[in-house]
């Protein structure tokens, strides 16, 4: 055997992979948005099944509370207040040294995701909301690459695989995100380590089957899992490609890629505060919003406006969507806190 | 026609916490309209203007409704309808 493949061998022995299905791994290009909980299992299982090159992109710090699922961080780089895809990729160079890892520290928007995915075979999904994931599916269908989709909460989780032009997008899935304030997040409804490390193994086996070629062994529907109360469904979904009328794969109007939705944020000027312009339709229904969040920190709120206070940050949000964070000028920071506390 | 209602864990708050809700009805359409009958304050967490909210899916038996009759989907004795609201986190 090739000494340089003897570290697989395990792997190669299965007959899906086998010596060929090694080598496409290791000739593949994979952009990972997002390494965070699912982003750091994703990661993990690509480096160590030698996925050649993998491009890691995340706008995150670590914190002591990601440490209880994120797979690859530790107490050390909490210390060190590291950039998570730059801590990912030093443990990651320790894990297999004979693969190409890319940390990227940046924010994925419409202005960079060209150029962020342009040479991947495939873009993971380790993101923690709709927005972006909208994004990707844009950019996904545009280019014709596929992308594997999954998300978890609570103890519940789901993960689709969007092969451009054979199966529903995400958009045929789920026409629209849940409005801010309306969704549990992470940070209201906390999540469990393990249906993360089950989700993301499901994408990570996924990305195996589509970097060797073996699109025929790939999972059609979207799968549903409740670790806690004992749930496994198989929801088939393939026959929504065409019977819906799907704004992106079906009429590719690419709405995020082209700026038509999403959160405009900027720096509000020396006043140590940023505005996150987030565009819902209707109006927020604070009532909700301040029951999820009234386990976190002060929640007040009239017709007009709901305050809430956290973290040293106080924000303030408006009926539709719009919200100012005081306690930071970061417009990286503040798009993070509005996902994490008021969701979307 | 009983059908037995999936209720996902964000909305059982209007749903004295019940996991499961069975009720009657010959349609989709019908067995939720009972649904908010008995439990009023889901029905504004399930539908905006009369139809599902977008960002919640329904299906049957682990189907889609979009694909079948959608609301006007016929259901039989037995049946299971998932109310599953897209997952952000990870």
């Amino acid at each position: 055997m090739d000494p340089a493949l003897e570290r697989y061998s395990r792997q190669m022995r299965f007959f899906g992979i086998g010596e060929a299905g090694q080598r496409k791994l290791l000739d593949s290009h994979v952009t990972l948005c997002g390494c965070g909980a699912l982003g750091t299992v994703l990661a993990n299982a690509l480096v160590r099944a030698g996925v050649g090159h993998l491009r890691l992109v995340d706008r995150d710090f670590i914190e002591t509370h990601n440490l209880q699922r994120q797979v690859l961080f530790d107490e050390h780089d909490v210390a060190e207040n590291l950039p998570k895809a730059e801590a990912a990729a030093r443990k990651l160079g320790a894990i297999n040294s004979s693969v190409h890892v890319e940390p990227v520290v940046t924010d994925i928007d419409r202005t960079n995701i060209l150029d962020l995915v342009q040479d991947a075979d495939l873009i993971l999904d380790g993101t923690d909301n709709f927005e972006i994931r909208y994004l990707i599916n844009d950019v996904a269908v545009k280019l014709g690459k596929p992308w594997v989709y999954g998300g978890s909460i609570g103890s519940h989780g789901q993960t689709m695989t969007i092969l451009p032009g054979e199966t529903p997008c995400l958009r045929c899935v789920f026409e629209a995100a849940p409005a801010p304030g309306e969704a549990a997040t992470c940070e209201t409804a906390g999540v469990l380590g393990p249906i993360v490390n089950i989700v993301a193994s499901f994408q990570a086996t996924e990305a195996f089957k589509i970097l060797t070629g073996r699109r025929d062994q790939i999972n059609r529907e979207l799968i549903y899992i409740d670790v806690w109360e004992n749930v496994y469904r198989r929801i088939k979904i393939a026959k929504l490609k065409g019977a819906v009328d799907c704004p992106c794969c079906g009429h590719r109007r690419f709405e995020w890629l082209d700026g038509e939705h999403g959160t405009q944020t900027t720096s509000l000027c020396g006043r140590n505060a940023v505005q996150v312009a987030h565009r819902v339709a209707g109006r927020l229904n604070f009532e909700d919003m301040a029951r999820h969040l009234e386990t976190l920190g002060a929640v007040t709120y009239n017709r007009f406006m709901l305050r809430f206070t956290a973290d040293a940050h106080e924000f303030t949000v408006f009926p539709d969507g719009r919200a100012i964070i005081k306690g930071t000028s970061d417009i990286d920071k503040a798009r993070t806190l509005y996902a994490k506390y008021i969701g979307h | 026609m009983t059908v037995r209602i999936q209720i996902p864990t964000p909305m059982r708050q209007h749903t004295e916490g019940k996991a499961t809700v069975e009720v009657a009805g010959a349609t989709v359409q019908a067995v939720l309209t009972e649904l908010g009958q008995k439990y009023p304050a889901i029905v504004e967490r399930l539908f905006d203007k009369g139809q599902v909210r977008r960002f919640v899916n329904v299906y049957l038996n682990d189907e889609d409704i979009r694909y079948l009759d959608n609301l006007n989907t016929a259901v039989k004795d037995g049946d299971e309808l998932a109310i599953i609201p897209a997952v952000a986190g990870g």
